[in-house]
């Protein structure tokens, strides 16, 4: 407060002050709420090493569900276990760091990677990603956007209340979104439910029925 | 210049319009409204691949097949198992509780050696090599002092591998001491003894019986394998099967019936021979059988030529349906009915074993109820009794004790099983803490204590627990703390029944020979190792013809060894059943000196004296002028296994209140007595007095007290322990004369308002 | 299969008990809590709040000995469907953490969108729902046997038998990935219909033709609780003893009983 304390005794006394005053509270909260609020409340989190997408897929021949895939249960086996990997890097291959890493640190101890994962919504979440895939056809991309073409990992910013990624809410802190991979809040799960009409079972709203999505 | 009141206020005014038009107070809202959706403390159980692991329950002898869903390398759900003999897909409360055991915090996680006093759960972690030696070190002064008959053991079972190894030490030891924990099964192999000829575990062909009479038997209380009697009930229902239910109380299984006789407690057996009374009377029973496959039906003359009556000379003299219904309090009108309607019945069957057939039972109600089966002919044939062999499966060599082992062998057994007093007797634990009581030095110096818990489940608990503290070297191969444990000096913890593997053989009560098999649906806790492996280990250590007598490398490899071929089969079904099997015909069927069925034996003769009549309560009527009857409830258990936290929370609250236990009396009997429901009240049995509250019943027959067995447990787990009474304390055993089996249904016992 | 006309007609999911096979042994109970990751503590002999989504009721017929009788009652969330899904607690819930599905007919609970108030509670005539008076402690060790099928609760919300709507998912998945848009009557069954030893619970879609309910729920000894509220309940009862299907509905002394249609 010393700087504006400065600052107000260079103007003289008089209406203009309040004006001022607005101003700077105005400019101050602005600035503190657009940009240092979301300095503030994420933070920043690595990878436990790095890890090329597009380097991968070139080498597998069913696109992303080489590795993420079903099992026959149905379920969506997500992010690849170590047991997975091992098939190709039970030694150090290439040259990257990474994969050293990858092979000392994990592939000889057993330990499984504590991969952050971005798009990892509240356990009472429930997705079903072969309904989707499956049925409905839609792309990896549509939810995931181009994580597929990346050669690295970026950083994954953690939301320190809630603990999750900021990819949920998006990177955009005022919630817009240019693309449907942007967010994935309920809100957007429901928005292209209603557009599509999947399964509006409501009593209480009219739209998506609450026991779809949640457990 | 100052910055007055209203720049400030100005400030202010900014800062919240600011805020307002940043994403701040509504990116906050929405992030604290996810935060308290879920408190960071609210565990969120991972996710991974679901498979699933076939294994067998061990919690009871039932033996149900069990279907473990596991979520990566977790368990997480216990079902039934879909095609597994007897239970076919369903399971008990108890068994689908299993995990609460498994991940539970009573679990042994390492051996123990007692350092404090006896009882008191002062303990001193060792390792196994430690713990093997010492026990080594103790047992094997014991047989140079020439006193290796004086090891015992006590397990659940008698047959399958564990139960054999023991067998097998106890016999390379020098040992005759091998005891099997008490139920029914004990007396119905022995009335299969007498009876049959045949050293065989009784097969009742549930499903195919069209009229079943049982004298009390808990058919939907855990008699048998709970899962597979639930199913044979619910089948008996729509098929129209009529069940008929005597017992003094109005159990689930007696509201479930389509008849229930509240019959006199403990007369049971006199309401069998007032049937076969009438059946004989009125030429009901099935003469082809009788005449020329039985023995001692007619009056026959033994072998100095004295003339020794008949089973029809006995029955039809005596057990008129007047006189029966004099003992049993029975309608004579009632039995004559009933007699008809089961002799009508193309496969009539007759069970007994009161509620989950956790005590023997008096030998001639037995007896009297399969001479039931036996006037219809309804023996080793569909929907009748039969005698099933015993598992033939185990193989090995016999041991070769050396001298010392062989001279202990001669000595009697501690508690009289197999004497001239009690020749047809194989275990007879009930009598045990007698005589190491009324004994100056113990019997029994060294024992051991395998998947049995004797200090709460044996009758007369206190009398149990003197005895125990006379034994000097107790050991415990338990895998959750319970109360035998607590009285041991050493645990050598053995693995939890879902980390291990066992053979299950066929179950009491099923009709096909069988074995299952139990193993690991999860890799088992580190301290622990397997019953097996640690006898194993103390053979190895006692060295010479003892460890000489176990030459398998582990518990594992002896198993796998002797299923042989069946392994296979065991590991990829689950079970090994002889699916083609079929009983002996009736001209093979009896192995008796008269090569038929026997309707008296000679056994019991010395008593026909005296009548068949009905064992007494203990106590004096004049002291204690109501009668108490355990029950069994499948939401107790009253076994070796204690309750689950989630099994215990199935429990109602006129059962259990807090710590307190309920009493349930009829209504006009509390009356009499001047209680009230829900009032305190004193119970007093000759064996010990409680506290209780007291609940009024309508189905309580006039002048009893019932309460449940499987609560009162002392052993330390913050769900169960310190809750209710242990019904073993009240009663005490009451040893069959032909026997020595307790066959204690209750004892004499009074309530007074507290 | 079923025809692909049908595919997409909504379901009603419902029980039909056999209360003349149930034996009160309580394997549905504990299957239940098992399979719903539902909270114990160390005393739970207050059944005020005692959580048990399955609760089997004892039932006498108040008759003296020795002509008393005993009947067991399972009870789960009647899923009622009320007038048009109008069921008693969705009505009244204010933050839609309760609703009713038009798919299925289950009344569903979202626990992260319940706030406490209970007022479902209240509404709801069978006492059907829990409220979580204390954050559910599982002993060090044994929450390793959770679902991860199934959130875990916290204090302050209510909770409710799901008909295992996670394994109607589960179901589904199965299908999507084999290529088909619906289940056999198999493929979802809850937990408590599963474990009942007595084959007391039957499970099925009301709606469908195919399914054993469908039939069963018809039975003339069929009858469903407090039927006279309008609450519509999914849970259909069987028993052959009449005071047991007398009981199903109370009424007050002077009250004429509704007459019952089957």
């Amino acid at each position: 407060m010393s700087a504006l304390e400065e600052k107000t005794k260079e103007v003289s006394e008089g209406g203009g002050f309040t004006m001022l005053f607005f101003i700077i509270g105005l400019v101050v909260s602005l600035i503190f709420g657009w940009v240092v609020f979301p300095e503030l409340l994420y933070s920043q989190k690595k990878q436990p090493f790095d890890f090329n997408h597009a380097l991968h897929s070139e080498l597998v021949d069913e696109g992303c569900e080489s590795c993420h895939f079903f099992r026959e249960d149905g379920s969506y086996a997500g992010v690849p276990q170590l047991a997975q990997c091992v098939g190709c890097h039970e030694d150090v291959q290439g040259e990257t760091e990474d994969e050293a890493i990858f092979v000392n640190e994990y592939v000889k101890t057993g330990q499984e990677v504590p991969w952050l994962v971005y798009s990892r919504q509240p356990d009472c979440v429930f997705f079903s990603h072969v309904a989707h895939v499956k049925t409905a056809g839609m792309d990896c991309q549509t939810c995931h956007g181009d994580i597929g073409q990346s050669t690295s990992l970026k950083v994954y910013e953690e939301n320190r209340i809630t603990g999750y990624s900021r990819d949920i809410w998006g990177k955009n802190i005022a919630g817009f979104k240019t693309h449907t991979w942007d967010r994935m809040k309920m809100d957007d799960c429901s928005e292209c439910h209603v557009n599509l009409g999947v399964k509006q079972a409501s009593v209480q709203t009219g739209k998506g029925a609450c026991f779809v999505c949640h457990k | 210049m100052k910055i007055d009141r209203r720049s400030f206020l100005s400030l202010g005014i900014g800062v919240t319009a600011g805020t307002t038009l940043s994403p701040l107070p509504w990116k906050l809202t929405d992030d604290l409204s996810i935060w308290t959706q879920m408190w960071p403390w609210t565990p969120v159980p991972k996710d991974g691949e679901v498979s699933y692991v076939h294994s067998v329950c061990t919690l009871c002898p039932g033996g149900c097949g069990i279907s473990v869903r596991k979520v990566a390398d977790r368990a997480v759900k216990i079902e039934g198992m879909d095609g597994y003999p007897g239970n076919d897909g369903s399971a008990c409360p108890l068994g689908l509780s299993g995990l609460q055991l498994l991940y539970g915090p009573t679990a042994i996680q390492s051996p123990l050696k007692r350092v404090g006093e006896r009882g008191a759960g002062k303990w001193q972690k060792i390792s196994w090599e430690a713990a093997i030696a010492e026990v080594a070190e103790k047992i094997g002064r014991l047989r140079e002092d020439g006193k290796a008959h004086t090891l015992g053991c006590i397990t659940d079972s008698d047959c399958g591998t564990v139960p054999e190894l023991f067998k097998r030490f106890l016999t390379a030891f020098g040992s005759p001491n091998f005891m099997r924990t008490p139920s029914c099964a004990d007396t119905y192999e022995m009335t299969l003894k007498l009876m049959h000829g045949t050293d065989a575990s009784p097969g009742f062909d549930v499903e195919n019986a069209n009229f079943v009479l049982s004298f009390g038997s808990g058919i939907i209380e855990g008699w048998g394998t709970p899962g597979r009697m639930f199913r044979a009930h619910s089948a008996w229902k729509d098929k129209k099967v009529k069940v008929v239910q005597a017992e003094p109380r109005l159990s689930n299984t007696a509201a479930k019936a389509g008849q229930w006789l509240p019959i006199s407690p403990g007369t049971e057996g006199i309401l069998a021979l007032g049937l076969a009374h009438v059946i004989i009377k009125e030429n009901l029973y099935d003469k082809n059988f009788v005449d020329n496959y039985s023995f001692g039906f007619e009056d026959w003359k033994d072998s100095t030529g004295k003339v020794c009556k008949g089973f029809k000379s006995v029955v039809t003299d005596r057990y008129t349906p007047g006189y029966v219904s004099g003992i049993t309090g029975i309608d004579s009108g009632d039995i004559e009915a009933l007699a008809r309607e089961f002799a009508g019945a193309s496969s009539p069957l007759a069970i007994c074993g009161r509620g989950q057939g956790s005590v023997p039972g008096s030998i001639h109600e037995f007896m009297a109820v399969h001479a039931l089966n036996a006037l219809m002919g309804n023996l080793n044939r569909a929907g009748g009794v039969s005698a099933v062999q015993r598992a033939d499966y185990i193989t090995w060599p016999e041991p070769e004790p050396d001298r010392v082992a062989q001279n202990s062998l001669k000595n009697e057994r501690a508690d009289g099983a197999g004497s001239a007093r009690y020749p047809y007797t194989k275990s007879l634990l009930t009598r045990l803490p007698a005589a190491i009581n009324s004994a100056e030095e113990s019997p029994i110096q060294a024992l051991f204590v395998a998947n049995a818990n004797p200090c709460y489940t044996l009758p007369d608990t206190e009398q149990v627990r003197e005895a125990f503290a006379k034994i000097p070297l107790i050991v415990s191969f338990a895998a959750h703390m319970n109360e035998t444990a607590e009285m041991a000096d050493i645990i050598l913890p053995d693995l939890g029944h879902l980390e291990r593997y066992e053979d299950v053989p066929t179950p009491f009560g099923m009709n096909t020979p069988m074995v299952g098999l139990a193993r690991p649906v999860v890799s088992p806790r580190k301290g622990a190792r397997h019953v097996g492996d640690a006898l194993l280990l103390l053979a190895k250590q006692m060295g010479g013809s003892i460890a000489k007598a176990f030459p398998w490398t582990g518990y594992e490899d002896c198993l796998k060894k002797t299923m042989g071929k069946s392994w296979t089969g065991l590991t990829e079904n689950g079970f090994v059943a002889k699916a083609d099997y079929k009983p002996a015909g009736w001209d093979a069927a009896f192995a008796t000196p008269s090569k038929k069925f026997q309707f008296m034996s000679e056994a019991c003769g010395h008593e026909g004296k005296t009548g068949l009549g009905a064992v007494a309560a203990e106590g004096d009527p004049k002291a204690y002028p109501l009668v108490l009857i355990p029950y069994d409830s499948m939401r107790l258990s009253g076994g070796a296994v204690a309750n689950t936290p989630f099994l215990t929370k199935t429990v109602a609250d006129t059962v259990l209140t807090g710590k307190e236990a309920w009493a349930e009396v009829n209504p006009k009997t509390g009356g009499k007595l001047g209680l009230a429901e829900g009032v305190h009240a004193t119970l007093t049995t000759p064996k010990g007095s409680v506290r209780v509250r007291v609940h009024f019943s309508n189905g309580m027959m006039p002048g009893m007290i019932a309460m449940p067995r499987g609560l009162g447990h002392t052993a330390p787990d913050a769900y169960l322990a310190g809750k209710g009474i242990n019904l073993n304390a009240l009663v005490g055993p009451v040893a069959d004369p032909t026997s020595g089996l307790d066959a204690a249904w209750g004892i004499r016992a009074n309530l007074v308002i507290a | 299969m079923k025809k692909a006309q049908e595919q997409n007609k909504p379901k009603k999911y419902g029980m039909v008990i056999d209360l003349d096979k149930c034996t009160g042994c309580g394997a549905c109970m504990v299957a239940c809590m098992a399979e719903n990751n539902v909270p114990f503590k160390k005393d739970e002999s207050n059944k005020k709040d005692s959580i048990t989504w399955m609760r089997v009721y004892k039932l006498t017929n108040d008759e003296k000995y020795p002509d008393a009788d005993i009947c067991y009652l399972p009870r789960p969330c009647q899923h009622c469907e009320g007038q048009h899904g109008h069921s008693p607690c969705v009505s009244v819930c204010p933050a839609t953490a309760t609703d009713y599905s038009e798919e299925t007919g289950i009344v569903s609970q979202i626990y992260t969108r319940c706030f406490g108030c209970r007022y479902c509670m209240a509404a709801c005539p069978y006492h059907a729902r829990y409220f979580n008076w204390w954050d559910p402690v599982w002993p060090e060790g044994m929450e390793k046997m959770l679902n991860p099928d199934v959130s875990p609760r916290m204090r302050g919300i209510v909770e409710k038998c799901s008909f295992c709507f996670h394994r109607y998912q589960s179901a589904m998945d199965k299908a999507h990935y084999e290529g088909r848009r619906d289940i056999e009557e198999g493929e979802y069954q809850t937990a408590c219909t599963q474990a009942c030893p007595a084959g007391a619970i039957t499970f099925g879609d009301l709606n469908n033709p195919a399914h054993k309910v469908h039939e069963l729920k018809k039975h003339p000894d069929a009858f469903r609780l407090l039927e006279r509220l309008g609450t519509n309940p999914k849970i259909y009862y069987m028993s052959n003893r009449e005071w047991v299907r007398k009981a199903g509905d109370n009424h007050l002394m002077a009250e004429k009983p509704a007459k019952k249609q089957h």
